[in-house]
């Protein structure tokens, strides 16, 4: 099977020199659900916006299904992103977020009603379609993040931290309920994690990062008992 | 690696938040650089077999050197009598809380608010020859100039220390309490020092608002008070010395930026030094000297800040001693019969079209200056968005009439000519107001999160789409207090206006004006009227303005 998502030689620069990427080289068949693991300052957030089109690898380039990417905006790229803290509209209502993505994709009132209603069901969230914003819990925020990601049915899936913003205690449960809604859709799909036991319960595949670049690819089990290096050991450990 | 790079850029200059920034960009060439230059050049145009002996005209005319020293003289006078009356009232304001403190907060402020016209109307009501209330005329025109700048500054002066005062009050002064500091000893060795800063930023202020004061010198002072901005004002349009009134208008914008630049390094000071704010001490008066001090306060405040408008209110009502609408009845009739006398209520309506057209082009430009500002925040260092942020303060500290005599003397020949152009006082006051809007609207999009722009953006939302559905809401009440202050302040602007209106095109301010330079009852009574209107909706607007912008603080 050809890959969907293909990175070659990426690297980028932020604007003091201090180099975020250096020479990332990925390539995921469709469907995969890739992990990328690594300390905070080690590039994994830096490269999941260069593949969302909100920052420019200074070289490199990335495809995706075949198209080039570097020059698309990321409101033509058709990817959804789960973003660390929500980023819920605080103006508008849980229906009305959960529509913004249909609603920009010119997509008709009943069309939109019944897609909306499709993933507050999905969710469990039927009951709280009016409610603002505000009133929700933290797990309900998320829920009703991941409810407006997918509502626009996405060719790429990312989640950029999306446990980090809650509770400690209610992580786990989470998590759980996140890859259960995941899983089933045949979608590729990027979680950006810092923690060890996310990023093996999310992902099929863990990739993991150090200084911008890539330290070692693998599946869980083959990164615990091969770690490729001292730092892989160690961070693993 | 370099093409890449230069492919970043481009991309990034090309950014729709970027183009954008174009628009105030042009509007600022041509209507704010473009006019300033051309005062530059007509000041050392040697054209006409001119020289520089306007240079002697200034330098050399005993009367001219008087000019300059009372403009000093009067704002620095007028700044030391502000800072006595609002001393006393800061202290009891940011100390004690009692009933009716937030109206008498705001009655403070309107009288800074209003435009200068109405001040000085209100202030012919008061002490003028048919005093009201207080039952004194007052025939020395200094006098009136210094009390108008009095009230006119208080609200600034009161709003800035008491700000920084409240915040004293708390954790410090406790700590030099407990260390066996008296109150008196704390006020001098703690409060006073760290006052400091603010004293002098509010001082600052107050003298450059009375150093390029217009309106009121024009009206209450008469010919034998001037100041440089009514001397410009005299030389270009009474005596026609064009060349003189540029190199008057170039000493003007020298003065006021030098103490604009001596302001912000006040104010940078009042930042640095300024304490925790959260720990505001605020107690009710308990003792029955603190009740009369309070009371004191109250009623000074009612006498400086509000008597002098119900005077203007009375006198616009009052006529050979009876209480009639005589005056407001005048201003929708043609009285003269005249076909080149143009009605009070054209000025109204001029005034209202004037506002409605320089709203539209404060908020257009204003909008799209935040926008760029932000985004240079967002894609590049802050050094981008801290050289263009004061560009577009510029206007601030400009006078207007420098503004409207440059805009005069330039956009009247190719390759802009809009000398007959009606748009020609709707521009100025765009230009007057740009920058308030700037400071409603900048805080509230500075205050959206980067992450709702990124997530919109990431499903499917185009940056005018984003713009659209999440600035646009989100930003919408300090928009509204952005546009409620373009209109307020187009409305009352005269000193770029007695430049740029037209005989048959008079606005609200130039009809008082008109209108109090004639003699006759009739005239001064309609001077109140037209006066007692404008100071409603003005102060009504301040109220709207107040009421919106309580979620945001800054500003001014």
């Amino acid at each position: 099977m050809g890959s969907e998502l293909v990175l070659e030689h990426i690297h980028k620069t932020f604007a003091d020199g201090s180099l975020v990427l250096n020479d990332i080289n990925l390539e995921l068949p469709k469907g995969t659900k890739l992990s990328i693991l690594g300390p905070s300052g080690s590039g994994k957030t830096t490269l999941l916006r260069l593949i969302a089109g909100l920052a420019a690898p200074d070289s490199g380039t990335f495809s995706f299904a075949g198209e080039l990417m570097n020059d698309v905006p990321p409101y033509k790229r058709n990817f959804g992103m789960m973003f660390q803290d929500f980023a819920l509209f605080p103006h508008l209502n849980v229906e009305d977020n959960i529509a913004f993505g249909l609603k920009m994709k010119g997509m008709d009132r009943a069309r939109r009603d019944a897609r909306v209603g499709a993933m507050l069901a999905m969710m469990g969230l039927s009951e709280f379609r009016k409610r603002h914003i505000d009133e929700l819990s933290g797990g309900e925020r998320q829920r009703v993040a991941l409810a407006r990601t997918l509502a626009p049915q996405p060719r790429l899936l990312m989640l950029d931290e999306p446990l980090s913003a809650l509770d400690r205690s209610l992580r786990k449960h989470l998590l759980i309920e996140l890859t259960q809604i995941i899983s089933p859709l045949n979608i590729t799909t990027i979680f950006v994690t810092h923690d060890h036991e996310e990023a093996f319960a999310a992902g099929d595949l863990v990739l993991i990062m150090n200084r911008g670049q890539i330290e070692q690819k693998g599946v869980p089990e083959e990164l615990i008992r091969f770690p490729k290096n001292d730092w892989v050991r160690d961070f693993l450990k | 690696m370099d093409r890449k790079n230069a492919a970043v850029i481009k991309k990034r200059i090309f950014h729709p938040y970027a183009v954008v920034g174009l628009i105030p960009a042009i509007f600022f060439l041509l209507f704010y650089f473009y006019p300033l230059s051309g005062i530059l050049v007509k000041s050392f145009s040697l054209e006409g077999g001119r020289n520089l002996s306007f240079l002697d005209q200034v330098f050399g005319s005993p009367r001219m050197m008087k000019v300059i020293w009372f403009t000093f003289w009067q704002a620095g006078i007028s700044t030391l009598l502000t800072l006595v009356c609002a001393f006393p009232c800061a202290f009891v304001l940011s100390r004690y809380t009692f009933r009716g403190k937030r109206t008498i907060r705001i009655l403070a402020s309107i009288p800074f608010v209003l435009p200068a016209v109405v001040v000085a109307a209100a202030f012919q009501a008061c002490f003028g020859d048919k005093p009201f209330f207080f039952g004194i005329t007052i025939d020395q025109p200094l006098v009136l100039i210094l009390l108008a700048h009095v009230f006119y500054n208080f609200s600034v002066m009161l709003r800035i220390l008491t700000g920084f005062w409240s915040s004293l009050q708390g954790r410090i002064s406790e700590a030099a309490m407990v260390l066996g500091a008296s109150p008196a000893k704390v006020f001098l060795t703690v409060t006073l020092p760290l006052l400091k800063p603010a004293i002098f930023a509010a001082s600052a202020l107050v003298f450059i608002f009375c150093f390029s004061s217009f309106g009121i010198i024009l009206i209450l002072g008469g010919p034998s008070y001037s100041t440089i901005e009514a001397e410009i004002y005299r030389q270009a349009a009474h005596l026609f010395n064009l060349p003189l009134a540029s190199f008057l208008s170039l000493i003007q914008i020298t003065f006021t930026f030098l103490l604009m630049w001596g302001y912000t390094s006040f104010t940078r000071r009042t930042a640095r030094f300024s304490p925790d704010t959260e720990q505001i001490h605020l107690k009710p008066p308990v003792q029955l000297g603190e009740k009369l001090l309070i009371a004191g306060v109250v009623l000074f405040i009612f006498c400086l800040c509000v008597v002098p408008l119900l005077a203007l209110v009375a006198a616009s009502l009052t006529h050979a001693g009876k209480m009639t609408l005589v005056f407001y009845q005048a201003l929708f009739v043609n009285t003269t019969g005249s076909i080149f006398y143009i009605p009070p209520f054209y000025a109204i309506k001029n005034s209202l079209l004037f506002a409605v057209v320089s709203l539209l082009i404060a908020l257009t430009t204003g909008i799209c200056a935040a926008l760029f500002i932000r985004f240079c925040d967002r894609k590049f260092s802050s050094r981008w968005s801290n050289f263009f942020d004061p560009i577009f303060m510029l206007p601030l500290s400009t006078s207007a009439v420098t503004l409207g005599f440059g805009i005069i003397i330039t956009l009247d020949k190719p390759p802009l000519n809009l000398r007959t152009s009606i748009f020609l006082i709707p521009i100025a006051h765009a230009l007057v107001g740009f920058p308030f809007v700037v400071r409603a609207i900048l805080p509230a999009l500075r205050a959206i999160p980067e992450q709702f722009s990124e997530a919109a953006s990431m499903l499917g939302a185009s940056p005018l789409a984003v713009f659209k559905a999440i600035d646009l809401p989100l930003m919408a009440k300090a928009l509204v207090a952005g546009a409620i202050f373009a209109f307020t302040i187009s409305l009352g602007e005269f000193g770029a206006t007695i430049f740029t209106s037209r005989p048959e095109t008079p606005t609200i301010p130039v009809a008082i004006y008109r209108f109090l330079s004639q003699p006759g009852a009739m005239n001064y009574g309609q001077a109140m009227a037209i006066s007692t209107i404008l100071m409603l909706v003005t102060a009504a607007g301040f109220v709207a303005i107040e009421h919106f912008r309580k979620e945001s603080t800054e500003g001014f």
